[in-house]
């Protein structure tokens, strides 16, 4: 165990570094959407940790990601906490807004707590214009400063957000890797195969699932500060209903039990958008159908993968060798 | 004054709302599916109806055009994705999530497909009666004599309803389906068909609901719209209220609804349009978690 542990830190660390070139190497667009992708893993593993594993589905994520925006901002803002404490206060305030749902969401179970999380995603948004602090439909300025002078001359401001953006996706997924091979880990997935055998081997059902809403917000509150970060500001419009649902189709294309996963459905998800622009350019057609492309895309991919990879290509890859082996024997 | 007013509205879009949280209620009944795409189903079929009204002139006309062509399309949706559903995802941890997640998918097709082919177009249906509010003693109420069309239309569709349910075989076989499927089977009733039927109802349920929540609003009819949306959380929350399993409790889901809505609306803040049904929808599930007129074992269904 303790092997396998140096062994994943020395992974980790591999990445970042492997990461580091990469981003001297591509132009300013790629190291944007390079951004955008860490903000996906992170956004996608909280959910694969709720859904996959404790098995409550979320279609409110967006609104967390809101909440964990508006909270750096605000702390950003009024209180001038420097950046890395922004972070921490969106981790802490969408995980007091997770715990909240969480404990309703212990009461209630597959489509109940499906609409609900949906209600949430459509009305926390609107909330913003409600309160004066929060900037109404213009939003907040969220402005995480100009790198600092020691990394040269040269470096931009979009590396400097993606460098930010990949060490919190990597930190990120290291807990959540950590704490679904923990006990809490084996418990949700317990409680997702069998509640009543659960309860019975002395799981307090309520009280894990509002763990794994709490933990599962934390980490959408920092995506959601991370990406409000690349964007430069808050508003209620970059957490829409289709963000939530964008989340859950990554969710769902990365397998919706395998972490390492999230990566393809990060970069699917940021990949959309351009494929469908070269195809709507190779077509040639009209304005309507080119700002509709990518949501088509999105959706109809969701319901393939549902219909025909349901758990995930990784996942569905694995079975099959497991099979071939079966026979072969 | 105000209170009439608001009173009336209330009434009237809970209608609405009642008839979208039935055509909730039938699919979930006939095959335990909650249809996050019933919105976006609705959606398709009042564009069927435009282009009936287009086309033809009528509203009387359109109405039942796009009710035809909501069942039709809700049957097909039914035939391909829901059988092949069952048939592919239901095993492993996928399975309890994977019909939420296809009708999602469903839905955001829907919504790019429409956009995509009558996006880029000012479409607007106009209703068959004035939407100018009546006049008592001088004052003008909201209340308007479509308004009133709506309520009437809306029960005389729910009266025919429950009549279906109560009184044919058709409804005894419905009913002998969603309540037990495999005796039901064995006493030769071809469960997959009513399953069918089911979702035809409800998309002529939604067909109608659409079409009034188009003539209701402003009468403009986009994807995107404040409508939908509404239209969208509007009916589950209704149908969550009352039960998700009984059709007596989406018509008082919908009701209350659309009260509570408009009193919010009217005495608190209008600024409260969209997080207002979360809070009646939190309060009640506080309450009775298996909504109000929910059987307790529904509930883990």
């Amino acid at each position: 165990m303790h092997k396998k542990q140096t062994r994943d830190i020395f992974l980790f660390i591999l990445g970042g570094v492997v990461l580091y070139f990469i981003s001297g190497m591509v132009d300013e667009l790629r190291v944007y959407q390079g951004a955008s992708i860490a903000v996906y893993v992170i956004a996608i593993s909280s959910i694969i940790l709720l859904t996959g594993y404790s098995g409550q589905v979320s279609l409110g994520h967006g609104a967390l990601m809101a909440v964990g925006a508006y909270a750096a901002a605000v702390a950003r803002i009024e209180l001038n906490l420097p950046i890395i404490l922004c972070f921490v206060v969106a981790v802490l305030a969408a995980a007091i807004g997770g715990a909240l749902l969480g404990a309703a969401a212990a009461r209630l179970s597959g489509p109940y707590l499906a609409g609900t999380t949906l209600a949430l995603a459509i009305g926390l948004p609107s909330l913003a214009n409600q309160f004066s602090v929060l900037g109404g439909e213009q939003g907040l300025l969220f402005d995480v400063g100009f790198p600092p002078l020691s990394l040269g001359e040269e470096f931009t401001q979009y590396k400097w957000f993606f460098w930010i953006a990949g060490l919190g996706a990597l930190i990120s997924i290291w807990i959540v890797k950590n704490i679904l091979g923990s006990r809490y880990g084996r418990t949700w997935r317990a409680i997702r195969g069998n509640e009543v055998a659960a309860q019975l081997s002395g799981i307090n059902i309520a009280r894990s699932k509002i763990l794994a809403f709490t933990i599962s917000a934390g980490i959408a509150g920092l995506a959601g500060a991370l990406l409000s970060m690349t964007i430069g500001t808050v508003s209620p419009s970059a957490f829409p209903l289709a963000l939530s649902f964008s989340l859950l189709t990554g969710a769902v294309i990365s397998g919706i039990t395998t972490l390492p996963g999230a990566m393809i459905g990060a970069v699917v998800l940021v990949a959309i958008p351009e494929v469908a622009d070269v195809v709507a350019h190779r077509i040639g057609s009209s304005e309507a159908v080119t700002t509709n492309l990518p949501g088509f895309l999105v959706s109809a991919l969701l319901i393939l993968t549902v219909l025909f990879v349901p758990n995930g290509p990784v996942e569905q890859h694995r079975a099959r060798k497991a099979k071939h082996l079966a026979l072969k024997k | 004054m105000d209170f009439l007013n608001t009173l009336l509205i209330g009434i009237t879009s809970g209608s609405i709302y009642s008839l979208m949280a039935i055509s909730m209620v039938l699919v979930w009944r006939s095959t335990r599916v909650v249809n996050f795409a019933q919105a976006g189903m609705a959606l398709l079929s009042t564009y069927f109806g435009f282009e009936a009204v287009t086309k033809l002139g009528s509203f009387w006309i359109a109405l039942p055009v796009a009710m035809i062509g909501g069942a039709l399309f809700a049957a097909l949706v039914e035939m391909i994705l829901i059988r092949l559903l069952v048939k592919h995802s239901s095993s492993g941890p996928i399975a309890g999530v994977a019909p939420i997640i296809a009708t999602l998918g469903l839905l955001g097709l829907i919504r790019a497909s429409a956009s995509m082919i009558w996006g880029g177009q000012d479409v607007r249906i106009i209703g068959p009666v004035s939407n100018d509010g009546f006049t008592i003693n001088g004052t003008t109420l909201v209340f308007s004599p479509l308004k009133l069309l709506i309520l009437i239309t809306v029960i005389i569709l729910m009266l025919i309803l429950s009549i279906v349910f109560q009184k044919t075989n058709i409804g005894l076989a419905l009913r002998a389906s969603a309540y037990a499927p495999e005796i039901a089977r064995l006493s030769g009733i071809k469960v997959d068909w009513v399953r069918t039927l089911g979702w035809a109802l409800a998309g002529a349920a939604g067909a109608v609901a659409g079409m009034f929540q188009t003539v209701n609003g402003n009468g403009t009819l986009s994807p995107d719209s404040i409508e939908f949306s509404l239209l969208l959380v509007s009916g589950f929350i209704a149908a969550v209220i009352g039960g998700l399993d009984s059709l007596i409790g989406a018509v008082i889901g919908g009701l209350v609804l659309g009260l509570m809505i408009s009193f919010v609306l009217m005495y608190i803040s209008s600024g409260l349009f969209f997080i207002a049904p979360f809070v009646i929808l939190l309060t009640v599930l506080f309450i009775r978690p298996q909504g109000i007129f929910g059987a307790k074992a529904a509930r883990r269904a």
